[in-house]
C-alpha cells in the first residue's frame, strides 16, 4: 500500500475472462504498471482489495487468484445494479483489455494457513462466493505447498452448470488425484452429465470425517445456514468451521466506521472468521 | 508560563496568531457559535458556552479531499490533494472536547494504519484549551463528569484558558505551548494573585458537577452486550427518533465517513465526507441485503459503538458527555438516559 492508504495504485487489465452464460460475472486479470507496486501488493488467500474507478467509486472485491501466481492479481466481480446503483461493477464490465483502473490494498486477513497446515482441508462454495475459495485451493494445491496440507476435498455447487465458475480449473482439478473434487448443480441441463443436488445434501453425502479436518465454507447465506447444520451433525466444532464476511464498506482500513459487526471490524479484524469468532460477536450482520 | 490578557483585547492576540497560521476560533452565527476560521480578528467572541458543531472539523473536516481526476483518464494524471499544513491555533476549546481529541487520536493517529489527514492536521494545531465558567450554572444536558472530565482539566491542551472577570489567563501545558506563548507579544504579565487565582480555579473545576454520577465503562459495556437482542428495549428507546443523523454530526468523537467521487464536466474529485450510521444505507451490500433497516438497529449500533464496542476495541468510551446530542436531537433524545435505562434493563 502507498504512503496515502486513500490513494490507488494503477492497474491495467491483462485479461478478462467471461465466466457465466448470464455474462454478468467477469474475471479480471491485472497487472501493476509500476513495478514496486506489485512487490508491495503481497497478499494472501482470503484478503481483499478496493477496486477503484476514478469518477464513479470503489468497491471491495476478494481477490481470486493464489499469491502462487506471479506478475498478475485477478478479482471475480459480478455486476451489480439490480438493488444497488453498481457504478463500479458495470464500469468495470464495460471496460475491455488494455483498461487501466486502481486498486488499493491488499486488505483484511487472510485464511488462516497456519492453522489449516497439517490438517485435512474441506473447502465447501456456493455459487459466485467461491472467489477466495479458489485462491486458497490454489496456493494449497501449488507444488511448494501441496505436502503442507492432508486431504484436499471441495465440494463445489451453481444453480445451474452454466452457472459454475473456473470451468476449466474445475476439470483440471477433477483429474488430479491430491484433491476431491465434488461439483453439483441444482438443475442440470440436457448436457450436464454431473451431480445433480443441493450443497448440503451433498455435503451429507460425502460425509467428511472431522478428525483433524478443518471447513472452510462460503456462499449464500440460505446454502450456509443448511450446510452447517449437516457438519455439526457430522462432528466438527465451531472452531474447526470458517467463513469469510460481507459487511458494506468504503475505506477498507479500519478508519470509516462502516462494517462493524460488534468491536470487530470486518474490514481489518476479518473478513474471515470462525463460527465460534462469530458466536462471540452479536448478530449484527 | 502563565500570562493574562484583557477580553476586549482579545482580537489583538487573534491578530498576532493569524499571522503565524491558521486560526480557529469561536463566532457567533445565527443559531449559535461555532468554530470558523478566523479572517476578521474583532469577530473572535469568547462570550459562548460551548460550540453548536464539535471541533472535530479542525482535523476532521466535513469534506476531505483526497485526489483530483479526469474521468476516464490514466491514474498517473491525476492530482492527490496535498495537505498545506502551515501552523493552525484552535482556539477556546473546552476541556472535554478536547479530551475528544485523545479518544479520536487512537482511532486515527495510533491503532493500525495511520490516517495521513487527520495526523498532518494535529501535528500542525496548537490547542488553546479554554475553562468552562464555573460561576455560571451547568447546562443540563452536559454529563462530561460522568465519563471523569473535569470543567476546568487543563490536560491535552498545549495552552490552557481561564476567564478571570474580565481578563484571560493563559497557562502553558506543553512544550508546544510554551515556545507559542513566549513568541506571543500581545499578552501582559501577571500577577501572584493571578497565579492563586489560576491555581484555585483547576481546583474548583473538580467540584463543578454536571449530571449523573461516575459509570464504570466495564459494567456498562457488559450490560450493553447482555441486551443487545433485547429488541424491546431498543424499540422503546428508539420509538421517537427521526434517523436525522445530527447527534453524530454534532459529535466530537463520531467519526464515521463516506468516500464519494464528485463529477463536473469530465472532472473530479475523490473526498471523503462525513456520514451517519443514523441512515438506512448506511450498511446496504450490493446484494440488497442490509443489517440495520430498522431504527432500533442503528440507534443500537450508535449506543454500543460509543459505549460498548469503543471500549473492547481501543479501552476508552467513545464519548466525552460534552451534551451536543442531547441539546440538538430535535426529538429529545438523551444518549445518557439511553444508559441508564440500560443498565436498569
Amino acid at each position: 500500500m502507498s504512503n496515502n492508504p486513500y490513494i490507488p495504485m494503477p492497474v491495467q487489465i491483462a485479461k478478462i475472462i467471461d465466466e457465466v452464460d448470464t455474462h454478468d460475472i467477469k474475471t479480471f486479470r491485472f497487472s501493476f504498471l509500476n513495478k514496486e507496486d506489485e512487490q508491495n501488493f503481497k497478499y494472501m488467500p482470503g484478503q481483499f482489495a478496493e477496486l477503484s474507478i476514478y469518477g464513479k467509486g470503489e468497491s471491495p472485491i476478494g481477490i481470486a487468484s493464489s499469491p502462487t501466481q506471479q506478475g498478475f492479481v485477478e478479482f471475480t466481480v459480478q455486476r451489480a445494479g439490480a438493488i444497488v446503483p453498481g457504478l463500479v461493477t458495470s464500469a468495470l464490465h464495460d471496460m475491455s483489455e488494455g483498461g487501466e483502473i486502481g486498486i488499493r490494498g491488499p486488505m483484511g486477513n487472510s485464511w488462516p494457513i497456519e492453522f489449516l497446515e497439517k490438517k485435512n482441508i474441506v473447502v465447501v462454495g456456493g455459487g459466485f462466493a467461491f472467489t477466495t475459495l479458489r485462491s486458497l485451493i490454489n496456493y494449497m494445491l501449488h507444488k511448494e505447498n501441496r505436502s503442507r496440507f492432508g486431504e484436499i476435498t471441495v465440494i463445489y455447487g451453481a444453480r445451474t452448470p452454466g452457472l459454475l465458475l473456473y470451468k476449466d480449473e474445475l476439470a483440471a482439478w477433477e483429474k488430479r488425484d491430491d484433491i476431491k473434487t465434488v461439483i453439483t448443480v441444482d438443475k442440470g441441463d440436457e448436457t450436464w452429465k454431473g451431480r445433480q443436488g443441493f450443497v448440503p445434501a451433498v455435503c451429507k453425502e460425502v460425509a467428511p470425517s472431522p478428525k483433524n479436518t478443518v471447513t472452510v465454507i462460503c456462499g449464500p447465506p440460505i446454502m450456509i445456514k443448511f450446510t452447517l447444520p449437516v457438519f455439526f451433525e457430522l462432528g466438527f466444532s465451531k472452531e474447526n468451521i470458517l467463513t469469510s464476511l460481507e459487511m458494506r464498506m468504503k475505506c477498507g482500513i479500519g478508519k470509516c466506521g462502516r462494517c462493524n459487526v460488534g468491536y470487530k471490524y470486518v474490514c481489518n479484524d476479518g473478513p474471515v472468521f470462525s463460527l465460534a469468532q462469530l458466536e462471540e460477536l452479536p448478530r449484527d450482520f | 508560563m502563565l500570562k493574562r490578557i484583557a477580553i476586549e483585547k482579545i482580537s489583538q492576540l487573534a491578530a498576532v496568531l493569524m499571522e503565524k497560521g491558521t486560526l480557529l476560533a469561536p463566532v457567533k452565527e445565527v443559531a449559535g457559535h461555532n468554530f470558523v476560521q478566523i479572517l476578521d480578528s474583532q469577530k473572535v467572541d469568547l462570550n459562548f458556552y460551548n460550540t453548536l458543531m464539535s471541533p472535530k472539523s479542525a482535523f476532521f473536516p466535513h469534506k476531505e479531499d483526497f485526489v483530483k481526476y479526469k474521468v476516464g483518464k490514466p491514474l498517473a494524471e491525476a492530482e492527490p490533494v496535498l495537505l498545506n499544513c502551515k501552523p493552525a491555533f484552535l482556539f477556546g476549546v473546552r476541556p472535554c472536547d478536547v479530551k475528544s481529541f485523545e479518544i479520536m487520536d487512537i482511532h486515527f493517529n495510533a491503532a493500525g494504519i495511520i490516517d495521513p489527514y487527520w495526523r498532518a492536521r494535529r501535528e500542525a494545531t496548537t490547542i488553546f484549551g479554554y475553562a468552562y465558567d464555573i460561576s455560571q450554572p451547568v447546562d443540563s444536558a452536559d454529563f462530561y463528569n460522568t465519563l471523569g472530565i473535569n470543567a476546568a482539566d487543563p490536560e491535552g491542551s498545549d495552552i490552557f484558558m481561564v476567564k478571570k472577570d474580565k481578563e484571560l489567563l493563559l497557562k502553558t501545558i506543553t512544550p508546544k505551548g510554551e515556545k507559542l506563548l513566549a513568541e506571543l507579544s500581545a499578552l501582559d504579565k501577571v500577577s501572584t494573585a493571578d497565579e492563586k487565582y489560576f491555581e484555585e480555579y483547576i481546583k474548583k473545576g473538580k467540584e463543578y458537577k454536571t449530571r449523573f454520577n461516575c459509570v464504570d465503562s466495564e459494567v456498562v459495556a457488559k450490560k450493553l452486550e447482555s441486551i443487545f437482542d433485547n429488541t424491546d428495549f431498543w424499540t422503546k428507546m428508539s420509538a421517537v427518533c427521526l434517523s436525522c443523523g445530527i447527534c453524530t454530526f454534532v459529535c466530537p468523537t463520531c467519526y464515521c465517513f463516506d468516500i464519494c467521487d464528485d463529477n463536473m464536466f469530465g472532472k473530479g474529485t475523490r473526498s471523503r465526507v462525513w456520514d451517519a450510521c443514523m441512515f438506512t444505507d448506511f450498511t446496504l451490500e450490493a446484494s440488497g441485503h442490509n443489517p440495520r433497516t430498522q431504527v432500533y438497529q442503528r440507534l443500537r449500533q450508535k449506543v454500543c459503538h460509543k459505549y460498548s464496542y469503543h471500549i473492547r476495541k481501543y479501552g476508552v468510551i467513545s464519548c466525552v458527555g460534552c451534551g451536543r446530542c442531547t441539546r440538538q436531537c430535535p426529538v429529545n433524545i438523551d444518549i445518557y438516559s439511553i444508559i441508564e435505562a440500560a443498565l436498569k434493563a
